[in-house]
């Protein structure tokens, strides 16, 4: 593991280890070769995952950073090797306005549907993608749910069945009286 | 008049007709998503030339519960019962990254025998989840016998569960910094908690030897039967090479022949204090994948068995803040599940819940190789290696 890390530190400038994970940041110019390289020459060739996180202030669900930062897509992926366990996870930032970063599909033939999966949660594009079409959401459906900005509308679609009617009891009536009668 | 029966003719007319070919063309068939054998909802878009499967389009997505939006405008005890149901077959170790994730973040150290409940009950539902498979490949390649059983010995694995902690499939028993107060065991109050209910560890005992006979009965049930070695031997091969490229995790890479078991890497449970082996595979076909899994859950059942001689005794839970908030900072942390790598990347800003929460499952990316492994498969064939492979839908679409 130390070994691992300091050879790590050596190869690439900017590397931090925090909780037991190392993280190694690169320019997204940089996201094909960096990822190459940790194939070829560190012997990562399990692909664990990619995704993405929507940094921004202004959020719609859940709670805003508490730091300013500006607006953009951090993408992360994580490599391992399954037979010295060794991992790593790279993370690059791209702007929010043109969303777009190459596929790995081509060194990496899992990140396939991981990358489908972030093109429709996240609006971001993967260039040289074979096959960038929606994942799990239907055809039509419009709008990126992982998007900070997107709102957990489910409710305001459809009323929850278990929400209290809002019309008040019935008053007591005369007939109810003449029972007693 | 030319003579039929003359060889030399014969031979003539034969080559005559291989030289005539027929055109054909690819008839889609549609598979699901209402399908017993998909294990949930998925449906299979399938391009076929007769009995040759030409390409298959999984089309995911009816399973959808969009967890990791849900994650965002929930709290971390409230997360815990969120990821219960992602793999429900296993919903017990589902937890277990999770938790230890905000344990790291929060830098709380568990008490031993907190680790040691977790840990027995993390194989437990293993060979819970083993049991299904077992129960249903065996269906799914045609023999009705052994669901049968599978289920009846499941039943014995997750009624210990539910004395433990009150649920079959959905525990919800992991708190940040240990466990609860087992539900078998009556009103609590702080002095007095009881976490295992009495004669568990009787019971557990024969559960583990049911599990162990019940294992070595499979191998002579299922495995011993020529119909099934025929239907799954040499039957969807694949690499290790390809198998790491994709993310193939589990049971499904060790039959490729990769010794690999992240329980060595969980320094959050006291896996290395035990004795098990991990079995591994040759070839990497569908038999390998089924044999795989049976041994895995005799040793499981092993790993139950010691954990039961060595329980230590002390505290169910650390000390932790009345309101659980996450310091800032990010860490992935993952785990061996019964299908494979589960991890959780949580990034916290310090707050209630996390900032986001990446959710890693096992099936996902096991289940993006069947378009590879079915290519050029036989129609028959493509129930067996879709089974062989022992998603389920709840951890594919999250």
């Amino acid at each position: 593991m130390e070994e691992f890390l300091s050879k790590i530190q050596e190869n690439f400038i900017k590397t931090d280890v925090a909780f037991e994970t190392i993280n190694i940041k690169v320019e997204s110019s940089k996201w094909i070769e960096t990822h190459q390289k940790l194939k070829d020459e560190f012997d990562l060739k399990f692909f664990s995952w990619l995704s993405a996180i929507d940094w921004d202030n202004e959020v719609s669900t859940g709670e805003a950073p508490k730091e300013t930062v500006s607006p953009s897509f951090e993408i992360i992926t994580c490599l391992s090797n399954v037979s010295n366990n060794n991992l790593v996870t790279v993370s690059t930032t791209i702007n929010k306005s043109e969303p777009k970063i190459t596929s790995l599909v081509e060194i990496y033939a899992g990140a396939n549907w991981h990358e489908r999966e972030a093109y429709e949660m996240f609006g971001i594009n993967f260039e040289n993608h074979p096959n960038l079409e929606k994942l799990y959401l239907p055809d039509g459906y419009e709008g990126n749910p992982m998007l900070k900005s997107f709102e957990l509308i489910s409710r305001e679609v459809k009323p929850w069945p278990g929400e209290v009617d809002v019309e008040g009891m019935p008053e007591e009536s005369e007939s109810d009286e003449s029972v007693d009668g | 008049m030319v003579n039929t029966l003359d060889p030399q003719n014969f031979n003539n007319f034969s080559e005559a007709s291989v030289s005539v070919e027929i055109e054909t063309e690819d008839m889609t068939l549609n598979i699901g998503p209402q399908h017993p054998s998909t294990h949930g909802v998925l449906r299979l878009v399938a391009k076929v030339d007769g009995e040759k499967v030409h390409d298959v389009k999984p089309v995911l997505g009816y399973m959808h519960r969009g967890y990791e939006k849900l994650a965002e405008v929930r709290s971390y005890p409230q997360i815990t019962t969120l990821v219960n149901r992602i793999d429900w077959v296993a919903g017990f170790s589902n937890e277990i990254p999770f938790i230890a994730g905000a344990e790291r973040l929060m830098e709380i150290e568990v008490p031993e025998r907190a680790k040691h409940i977790r840990l027995i009950l993390n194989e437990m539902a293993r060979i819970s989840s083993h049991f299904v498979f077992n129960g249903a490949y065996a269906l799914e390649v045609g023999a009705l016998t052994p669901i049968f059983y599978a289920m009846e010995d499941r039943e014995r694995v997750l009624d210990l569960i539910e004395s433990v902690t009150g649920g079959r499939f959905h525990p919800n028993f992991n708190r940040i910094g240990g466990v609860k107060p087992a539900a078998g065991s009556g009103p609590t109050t702080k002095k007095d908690i009881q976490d295992l209910p009495a004669g568990f560890y009787r019971d557990t005992k024969v559960a583990m030897q049911k599990v162990i006979e019940a294992a070595d009965q499979f191998q002579n049930l299922i495995g011993g039967n020529e119909v099934f070695k025929k239907r799954t031997k040499n039957v969807g091969i694949l690499s290790a090479e390809t198998a790491e490229a994709f993310g193939v995790s589990g049971p499904i890479l060790r039959a490729s022949g990769v010794k690999s078991d992240l329980r060595t890497q969980m320094d959050y449970l006291p896996y290395d204090q035990f004795e098990y082996d991990i079995p591994i595979g040759e070839n990497g076909d569908c038999y390998d994948r089924w044999d795989v899994r049976v041994k895995e859950m005799i040793e499981s059942a092993k790993i139950v068995l010691q954990a039961i001689d060595s329980m230590p005794s002390g505290p169910l839970q650390a000390k932790v803040p009345k309101v659980i908030k996450v310091p800032k900072g990010r860490t992935y942390v993952r785990a061996e599940n019964p299908k494979g790598e589960m991890g959780y990347y949580i990034v916290s800003d310090g707050g209630l819940g996390p900032y986001r929460l990446k959710v890693r499952t096992a099936s996902f990316s096991n289940l993006s190789i069947l378009p590879l492994l079915l290519e050029g498969a036989l129609l028959p064939d493509l129930i067996a290696i879709m089974g062989s492979l022992d998603f389920v839908l709840g951890d594919v679409d999250r």
